[in-house]
This record gives C-alpha cells, sequence and structure tokens, in this order.
C-alpha cells in the first residue's frame, strides 16, 4: 500500500510540474472571468430595459388611445353597432385611467376591465356594478372568490375542484399578482404547482405524457411541497427567467463552462498518462522500479481522480468566490424533502456539491481516454476521439433517441451522463429551457449503475492491456 | 570466487516467426564489466529488454541475485539499475527533481542524492532544468538515477551512444569506478568495439539470435603475443636482422613487415634495429583486437 502511496505522490509531482496543469488552472479562472463579464453584460442591458419602462408609459399610451378612439367617433359614417363597441372601449380605458390600473403588467385588474368590457358588449348589466366594485376598492380577495364562483360553474370533479381552490387560497394569501410583476416568481410557482398537481392527480407527466414511475409521482409531490415552503419564506426559485437573479446565472453558467475547460484537461492528461511516456520513454523507468506494473497504473489513475478533484474544489469555490464579491444578492438555498421536511442546503456547499454532481461524468471520459492511451500508446488518437465523443455525444444522442423510440436506449451510457439533474433534482437550472428532448427518463441509481458498469468495464481493459503487453 | 549476480539460461525469444534470441545463456558476476557486443539488430536490447522484464520470454529463466526476475519481479528489480536505449527524463522538472521521484520510489534518503551527483559530477547543475542539459549530461544524470539504490547489477544499453569522446571518457571511469571499489556486476551493450576493449573485462559477442563468442579481454601488463608493424628504409637488412637475431621468418618480397612477438621484446627488437641502421620510420602496433574477435565470430557481418 505505502508503495502505491508513494507511485500516487510521484504522479501528482509529475501532473503538477508540467506547465500545461498550471496552465489549465489558469484557463478556469479566465472562463470564470468571462462567464461573469457575460453575465453582467446582460444584466447592465436588463437594467437599462426596465429602467425605460417608466410606470407612467402605461398612463401615456391609454391616454393616446382615448385620443385616437375619440377621433374615430367624431366621424359619422361608422355604423351604430362599431360606435357602441368603440365607446365600451374608450369607457375602458378612462376606467383604467379613473381607478390607476396599469393595463400591461396588472394582470387581474386588467382581467376584471375586459370581463366588464365584455359584459358590457353582451349588454349584461347585472353584474357589473360588482366588478367595477372590486375594481374600485382594489380587492383582491374580491377577485379571487369571483374566481372561485366561477370554478364552481364548471362542474369539475372534487380533487380537480379542491387542487384549483388550494391554488386560488394560495393566491389570495401571498397576494400573487396583486401588485405589479415585482414578484413574477411567485405567479410562476403557482402555474408550476398547478402542472404538478394535475400530473399528480392525474398520474400523467405533464411533460412527457407518459404515465408516472412511483418515484416520480413522489418527486412531483415533494415539490409541490418545496414550492408552498418558498411563498411561505418568500424564496424566489432559481430559474432565472423569471426572477431575474444573475447571481444564480453566473454560478450555473460558470459551472457549465468551467466542467467543460476540466474536462478537456482532464482527457488530455488522461490521454498522456500511459501514450507520452510511452513514446518519450519514461515508463521503462517506472516498469523497471520493483513494483508490479498494475501498482503503477493504480497510482496513476489515483492521481487522476485526485486532481479532478482538486482542480474542481478550486472551480467551484472561485465561482462563489466571485458570486459573493460581484453580485450583491445573497445566494439561493438548495430545498430538499428529507422525512416529509423541507431542508436547507446553504449556497456555497450547494455549488460545491453542484460541481462535483456535473464533474462525475467527466471521471468516465477520463477513464475512456485513460484506456485509449493504453491500449493504442497514441496520445493524439486517444486525446482526440475522447474529446470527439465527450463533444458529440449530446447530439449523437439527441438523433439516436429520436430516431429509436425503443426502451433499451436507457442502457445506453450517453444517456445517463446527467447526473447533477438526478443529484439536485428540485435545482430549477435556469439555462436548461434548451434542452427539448430530455431522453429516456432514468433514476439516479440506475444511471450510476450503467455508468459504473462502464468504467469498471473500461478499467479491466486497461489494467489488462498495461499489465500484459511488452514495453517495446 | 565471486559470485553470479546475473544468470541468463536458455533463453529465447521470437517476434511472430523471427527467432530475435536462440538459446542464449551467459553469468555475469560480480564486480565484472560484461560487454555484449553485437551488430545492429543482432537482440541487444531485446535481451536487456527481457532481463528487465520489459517484454516476456517465450523460453528459459532470467535470475537476478538468485531471484527469478518473473516470480520474484519485486524482490529482483530492487537488485538492478538500467537504462534501456535513451536515458528517459522527465525533461520539464530539474536533475535533482527527478532523482528526488525515484527516491521515493527505492525508500532513498536526500544524502544519497547528493552522494550520486558528486558520483556523476552533476552536482553544480543539478537544479537545473534538465531540457537545458547536453547529451553526455542526460547520460550521467540517468546513470545517477540508476545508482540511486545502490544495485547489485547496473545494466546499460548502448551508453555510449552520442557521447563525444571526453564524455566516453568520463563514463568509463565513472562505470570502472563502480564496478572495482562497489563490487558492482555491470552489464553494457554496444556495438562500438574500440570502446569495449577499453572499458570490459569480458565481452559476449551476440550475432543472428545466438551468442558466437564468449571472451575475457586480458589486461595490457601481463605478458602476450602482440602483431607490431615496422615500417623501415632498408628492408632487406631488417629481414636479415630480424631472423639472425630474434628467429624471426619474413618473405623477401611481402609489402608490410609484420612480425608476431612477445610485447617484452618489442624494445630489444627496436634497439637492436636503430644500432643497425635498419632506418625506422614507425613501429605500429597490430593489437590482438576486439575486432577481430567480433570479425572472426560474425565472420565479418556477412553470414
Amino acid at each position: 500500500m505505502s508503495k502505491i502511496f508513494k507511485l500516487f505522490i510521484n504522479e501528482n509531482i509529475k501532473t503538477w510540474k508540467k506547465f500545461s496543469t498550471k496552465l489549465s488552472i489558469i484557463l478556469i479562472i479566465v472562463s470564470l472571468i468571462g462567464t461573469l463579464s457575460f453575465v453582467k453584460i446582460i444584466q447592465k442591458y436588463e437594467e437599462k430595459s426596465t429602467a425605460t419602462n417608466t410606470i407612467n408609459d402605461w398612463k401615456f399610451s391609454a391616454e393616446k388611445e382615448i385620443e385616437y378612439i375619440k377621433e374615430i367617433l367624431k366621424d359619422d359614417s361608422i355604423s351604430d353597432s362599431d360606435r357602441r363597441n368603440f365607446e365600451i372601449t374608450l369607457e375602458k380605458y378612462e376606467m383604467a385611467i379613473e381607478y390607476q390600473i396599469n393595463i400591461y403588467s396588472s394582470y387581474w385588474k386588467n382581467n376584471l376591465l375586459n370581463q366588464i368590457t365584455n359584459l358590457k358588449q353582451k349588454g349584461d348589466t347585472s353584474q357589473i356594478a360588482k366588478l367595477t366594485e372590486i375594481l374600485k376598492n382594489n380587492d383582491f380577495d374580491g377577485y379571487i372568490n369571483l374566481q372561485k364562483e366561477e370554478l364552481k360553474k364548471q362542474g369539475l370533479s372534487q380533487e380537480e375542484y379542491d387542487d384549483k381552490i388550494m391554488i386560488l387560497d394560495l393566491q389570495a394569501k401571498y397576494e400573487i399578482g396583486k401588485n405589479t410583476n415585482e414578484d413574477y416568481w411567485k405567479t410562476s410557482i403557482l402555474n408550476e404547482t398547478e402542472l404538478f398537481q394535475q400530473s399528480v392527480r392525474t398520474g400523467i407527466d405533464y411533460r412527457t405524457n407518459k404515465l408516472l414511475t412511483l418515484e416520480q409521482n413522489q418527486d412531483y409531490k415533494d415539490k409541490i411541497k418545496i414550492n408552498f415552503y418558498r411563498l411561505e419564506n418568500d424564496m424566489p426559485s432559481t430559474d432565472y427567467s423569471v426572477g431575474n437573479n444573475f447571481r444564480i446565472l453566473f454560478e450555473v453558467m460558470a459551472s457549465n463552462f468551467v466542467i467543460v475547460v476540466i474536462a478537456i484537461t482532464v482527457i488530455i492528461i488522461a490521454g498522456g498518462a500511459i501514450a507520452t511516456e510511452v513514446s518519450t520513454g519514461t515508463i521503462k523507468f517506472w516498469a523497471l522500479t520493483p513494483n508490479k506494473r498494475w501498482k503503477i497504473m493504480t497510482a496513476k489513475i489515483m492521481s487522476l481522480l485526485f486532481y479532478i478533484l482538486i482542480v474542481t474544489l478550486i472551480a467551484s469555490l472561485l465561482t462563489v468566490i466571485f458570486a459573493n464579491i460581484f453580485f450583491n444578492t445573497d445566494g439561493n438555498e438548495y430545498l430538499y424533502i428529507k422525512n416529509g421536511n423541507v431542508e436547507k442546503i446553504g449556497n456555497t456547499l450547494f455549488i460545491i456539491g453542484y460541481y462535483f454532481a456535473k464533474i462525475m461524468p467527466v471521471i468516465v471520459f477520463a477513464i475512456l481516454s485513460l484506456m485509449l492511451s493504453t491500449i493504442t500508446r497514441n496520445s493524439s488518437v486517444a486525446i482526440s476521439l475522447s474529446l470527439a465523443i465527450y463533444m458529440g455525444n449530446g447530439i449523437a444522442m439527441t438523433i439516436i433517441n429520436s430516431l429509436l423510440k425503443k426502451d433499451w436506449i436507457k442502457f445506453i451510457p450517453f444517456n445517463n451522463l446527467n447526473l447533477a439533474d438526478k443529484i439536485f433534482p428540485n435545482f430549477e437550472n435556469p439555462i436548461a429551457i434548451m434542452t427539448g428532448d430530455i431522453g429516456p427518463v432514468t433514476s439516479l441509481g440506475f444511471s450510476l449503475l450503467v455508468l459504473g458498469v462502464c468504467t469498471i468495464l473500461m478499467l479491466v481493459t486497461t489494467y489488462d492491456s498495461f499489465n500484459n503487453r511488452d514495453i517495446i | 570466487m565471486p559470485n553470479t549476480v546475473l544468470e541468463l539460461k536458455n533463453v529465447s525469444k521470437s517476434f511472430g516467426k523471427r527467432k530475435v534470441i536462440d538459446n542464449i545463456s551467459l553469468e555475469v558476476k560480480e564486480g565484472e564489466i560484461y560487454g555484449f557486443l553485437g551488430p545492429n539488430g543482432s537482440g541487444k536490447t531485446t535481451t536487456i529488454k527481457m532481463i528487465l522484464r520489459l517484454i516476456d520470454l517465450d523460453k528459459g529463466t532470467i535470475t537476478v541475485n538468485g531471484f527469478d526476475t518473473k516470480k520474484q519481479f519485486e524482490k529482483a528489480m530492487e537488485c538492478i539499475g538500467a537504462i534501456v536505449e535513451n536515458p528517459d527524463i522527465y525533461t520539464y522538472m530539474t536533475g535533482r527533481d527527478n532523482l528526488k521521484l525515484h527516491a521515493r520510489i527505492r525508500n532513498v534518503n536526500t544524502k544519497r542524492i547528493d552522494e550520486v551527483l558528486e558520483l556523476v559530477e552533476l552536482k553544480d547543475r543539478a537544479d537545473e532544468k534538465v531540457k537545458k542539459y547536453s547529451l553526455g549530461m542526460k547520460q550521467r544524470l540517468g546513470l545517477a538515477i540508476t545508482l540511486l539504490h545502490k544495485p547489485k547489477v547496473l545494466i546499460l544499453d548502448e551508453p555510449t551512444n552520442g557521447l563525444d569522446p571526453a564524455g566516453i571518457k568520463k563514463l568509463r571511469d565513472i562505470l570502472k569506478e563502480i564496478a572495482h571499489k562497489d563490487n558492482v556486476a555491470v552489464f553494457v551493450s554496444s556495438h562500438i568495439l574500440a570502446e569495449m576493449q577499453l572499458m570490459c573485462d569480458k565481452v559476449a559477442v551476440i550475432d543472428n539470435a545466438k551468442i558466437v563468442k564468449i571472451e575475457e579481454i586480458t589486461n595490457a601488463s601481463e605478458e602476450k603475443i602482440e602483431k607490431v608493424e615496422i615500417r623501415v628504409e632498408n628492408k632487406e637488412k631488417t629481414v636479415q636482422i630480424l631472423k639472425e637475431k630474434f628467429d624471426i621468418e619474413i618473405q623477401k618480397d611481402a609489402k608490410i613487415l609484420e612480425i608476431e612477438i612477445s610485447s617484452e621484446k618489442i624494445p630489444t627488437v627496436v634497439k637492436e634495429l636503430a644500432l643497425r641502421d635498419a632506418g625506422i620510420k614507425a613501429v605500429i602496433p597490430k593489437e590482438h583486437s576486439l575486432e577481430e574477435i567480433f570479425f572472426d565470430a560474425t565472420k565479418g557481418g556477412k553470414k
């Protein structure tokens, strides 16, 4: 054991004395800075665009609208029914100005206004007074009650009715959508919760239209619980498109970007591990020491894993430090359910954990590169092939999955690489909007099993080749 | 009687159908510099790689210090220091760093690192990157690495390749010191005859996968018959003198005067010729050389 440990120390010294290794750390820092500047530019741009959207803007356009309609009404040639419609619209805008209703952002008041307009057009005057009263008093609860009454009329099943009432109660309780769109994330959570409830109720996944497994069912129930917790504790979700949370956008973008940088360096190091030493002949020196070859290989693999560990730790800590320095918002906490209760993981710990969840598939590619390096003894073949597979597997699998709609595609290792989303299922990845095709749905345990078997097979091949082939 | 520390018994190896090593046996003793001579492609490096188990053997056994290199690989390797082909050193590190890597594996302390650096005369430049070393310095650093753990057997594959005469002399002196002072068995392969002759105590000649001759190289101080070419102005007179005084027969019409004579007698012959005005231009020793052994054994490289 101590012999392997000494070989392991040697391997680390060899790795860290190389210029390329030092360069990889610099590259990580550069990519972090790059991501930071990118996010900062977006932030600047968004702030600028919201600043120009002043609150009085709606008033101005409403007044314009009124002027325009009045101009039309002066014309005698229009028909009576048209005239009536225009007058109703005119009243709508006048009402908006009277009750200070921002027709662009206040969804529920706008909704009421439209209802009133509709009723006027139908000539149904019984409800108008009531609706106007709600508007006049800014009576949000009254609006919710109105919605509830509407629900009763729709003849829903008891379960569905209960679910919808629950959502409305939540909306009333937290005054979601009462004011402007500042708390838009709450609306989004509410909509999401409704979909989750629907999935649990019907047993059909709202995203894939497939039957839910027991596990997924539990997953949705947990997510509903977490959403309630978020509303109760005023904790915005991490969905960037909703919360304008630039910090989490930076953290996740940085992790995605840096993981690629780490993956490339790790693949290069692993690809050179045997091949470069064979081509420069230095492997002979180690093969001549009183150490069996499997010990040398084990030391190499250990040092590779150690390198991944150190680099990932550095990258994740740097990400958190950067985020703390350059964003004045607190980091998001990760919520999960343990024994039926909602538990929290702090931002720093979560980001580190997220990095490690993301790096796990990279280990598989590192072993692949090491195996190719040992078999071919040619570092360029090993590195280029591994890099190509690493970069190309996403697109390739999307095509293959869409062509082969079979059940067994879930056994393909490349369909099981997305471990981070399985380890942190309650984390709304702010840049996950792009992922259209999610491939076969598998559990974390299954994915780990597939990748584990794959890794063990590659390791056996590597050891076998290194132990038994002549070093010429 | 010195112990045998490296022994090859009936070792054979083929790559595909081609026999690279055919039933080789040899013994190397403590304190002996053993030359392994052969033309390019005769199987020298393959033999060395088999001793070091970089290549597996088909038949036969190899023991180092009594340990079988297959069954007791780790124990056998503890007794060996070796450079195969080139000294393969990490060029992006300093000489001392390279030594430290090996010192850790071999359980050697830092004091020994300084010792070997002194031995190979690299102490001043040990903290420079190996990139900046000359070939001779790399060779010597490689040697220092192999000597770290005080091996019983030192195996060097073509150590003089690419070295200048000064470098070769330095290497020779170091090897002689190690072998004769520290009682290390040195096994050196080469295709350079003159080099072997100056360095080795014993030479095995390998050709076409077989050992064709094993010969001890006697020291110059011992009495032996040498071949000498004598160039003179007066040829006839010389032939006459040689015949009368030393009883050496030479045909009169021979173009070159070549005699075989005990080395002790050479001064007397020269003195006699000089006194009798034979007009000596040059006396050239034609050594009973390795070259001859080599060409005899390998039949001039043609077979």
